[in-house]
């Protein structure tokens, strides 16, 4: 950590005082101006059924009231949900044990690397073949694409448990699962929620991407379905609701790590 | 743990535990339904077959060129676009709230607007991969500009340093580490973005490779084209993590 700055400059306002403070007038003029050149450019060279802001604005309304596009909302994201449930439960669990039993990183780790490093989207047609074109694929899909960045961030942080506090668990004749439930797993939550936030953004691109390859019904089919049909600005609403989901779920997740855990700054997740 | 050779201890380790692995695999496959589950030996031989038919050479030059391509212009323009923002101050201001929306977005879901724009052929598929990676690239970058403390730039400019100078010697040196995280995210996320397209957009390369497996019911095959893309994925994976060392170093941190 460098050393406190020492500055004359005012302290920078920080989150809706920022926005509303002297930079809103550059970012409006800068939203306004990529829709300009978004419409324009699409009115000048592309065909008509290129999605533009104003038609997509028409279209809004009555995409927003069709039950269809909420049931496939309600589908995706239930999944996503699901499925970073079970990948917290599941990588926890892994994470720690890689973190403090040597023989279980010693074994687990290169599979676990390697896993983490391979495109999620290539174990797809294998899970097809497992679940068959379900739902029950996509969930998988979701718990893949997740698992491996939480159990990576909390065996980092299971490994980085200061020995004192351990050392002193133990002289206190704490047994080993006191150790493991009131040092371990505490002190490792801050990495936990590092992991959670890398998972949580690709386990929606996992849905997704599951939805396009086996055809289940949710927000990414509607996407697809809509697009051949020649609907994109039905479809671009879609999209708004995966990138404002992308955006909840980043902001959910940092703004709880400073909520829950104020003493603890993780900048960076490993990933 | 023997201090006097951890290299090699570690690289023992790491042959034991795929030893292990492959025995486990060939172990439980011996007692699976082989329509799920191809056993190692088995894993092999395709594997084996993909590379004395040529198979494996043809398609990841097909695959790589895409993904180089993609990865190139995401490097080229990410890190660019990045400089300008970060020297710019009024623009980054202005832009910086809607790359991070569009860098939450799940990149993914563009793919059918790209079909039905640009349909199939080698530049939507470039794009595809482009677009996973240049937003990630972006990102670090902006994040390396707004950590430059002004009064770097200040004393550039006391020292009477022109706009060149400012960066040569301030502006890229500082960002460039930052950047270099992002090449390697770019790297990772363009890897699925390499994949989706040719999933989605036309078959060609590793892509094709196990989509048709899959249809073939050829589960050897399945399981075999999945490994190699793993084992690409490791080793570009590994290339982004030494690129952005050598880079963290250069910055002070050792992480």
């Amino acid at each position: 950590m460098s050393a406190p700055e020492l500055s004359l400059a005012p302290a920078r306002a920080r989150g809706w005082r920022a926005w509303i403070g002297a930079d809103a007038a550059a970012r409006i003029a800068a939203g306004v101006a990529i829709f300009l050149v978004w419409e324009v450019s699409v009115r000048l060279w592309a065909p008509a059924f290129v999605a533009r802001p104003s038609r997509i604005i028409a279209v809004m309304p009555a995409t927003l009231a069709d039950p269809a596009l909420w049931h496939a909302a309600g589908a995706t994201l239930g999944a996503v949900l699901q499925g970073l449930a079970i990948a917290i439960v599941l990588g926890t669990t892994i994470g720690l044990a890689i973190g403090r039993v040597p023989v279980m990183e010693r074994f687990l780790q290169l599979y676990v690397s390697g896993l983490f490093a391979m495109p999620m989207v290539a174990i797809l047609p294998l899970l097809t073949i497992y679940f068959g074109y379900t739902g029950q694929a996509r969930l998988a899909t979701v718990v893949f694409a997740a698992v491996f960045a939480i159990i990576i961030n909390v065996s980092d942080g299971a490994r980085a448990v200061p020995p004192e506090y351990t050392e002193v668990s133990r002289s206190f004749r704490g047994s080993g699962w006191s150790r493991l439930f009131d040092v371990v797993l505490p002190s490792s939550v801050p990495y936990l929620l590092a992991g959670l936030k890398l998972a949580a953004g690709r386990a929606l691109i996992g849905a997704v991407i599951a939805e396009f390859y086996a055809s289940i019904p949710g927000l990414g089919f509607y996407i697809l379905y809509n697009t051949r049909t020649f609907k994109h600005s039905e479809a671009f609403v879609a999209v708004a609701m995966l990138a404002i989901s992308g955006v909840l779920l980043e902001l959910l997740l940092s703004k709880g790590t400073k909520k829950l855990l104020p003493w603890y700054r993780r900048d960076e997740a490993r990933d | 743990m023997p201090r006097d050779h951890p290299r090699l201890s570690r690289y023992a380790t790491y042959i034991v535990a795929l030893a292990a692995g492959a025995l486990l695999w060939q172990a439980v496959a011996s007692q699976t339904n082989p329509a799920f589950l191809a056993s190692f030996t088995a894993t092999m031989g395709a594997i084996y077959d993909f590379i004395i038919t040529g198979t494996l050479f043809r398609v990841l030059s097909s695959s790589l060129l895409v993904f180089f391509t993609g990865l190139g212009a995401a490097i080229v323009f990410g890190i660019g676009v990045g400089l300008l923002l970060a020297r710019v101050r009024l623009l980054r201001v202005g832009l910086e709230s809607y790359i991070m929306v569009v860098y939450a977005t799940p990149m993914v879901a563009l793919i059918p607007f790209i079909m039905s724009m640009m349909g199939f052929g080698f530049a939507p598929k470039a794009l595809v991969v482009f677009l996973f990676a240049f937003f990630s690239i972006l990102y670090n970058t902006i994040e390396g500009a707004r950590s430059l403390k002004p009064e770097m730039l200040e004393v550039a400019r006391s020292f009477r340093s022109g706009e060149w100078g400012v960066w040569r010697d301030v502006l890229i040196p500082y960002t460039l580490p930052y950047a270099m995280t992002g090449v390697r995210q770019g790297i990772g996320r363009g890897l699925v973005g390499l994949i989706a397209g040719e999933f989605f957009l036309s078959g060609t390369g590793i892509g094709l490779l196990i989509m048709q497996s899959e249809r073939d019911f050829n589960v050897p095959a399945l399981y075999g084209s999945i490994l190699i893309i793993t084992i690409l994925g490791v080793l570009l994976m590994s290339i982004g993590r030494i690129l952005e060392n050598r880079f963290a170093a250069w910055r002070g941190l050792n992480r």
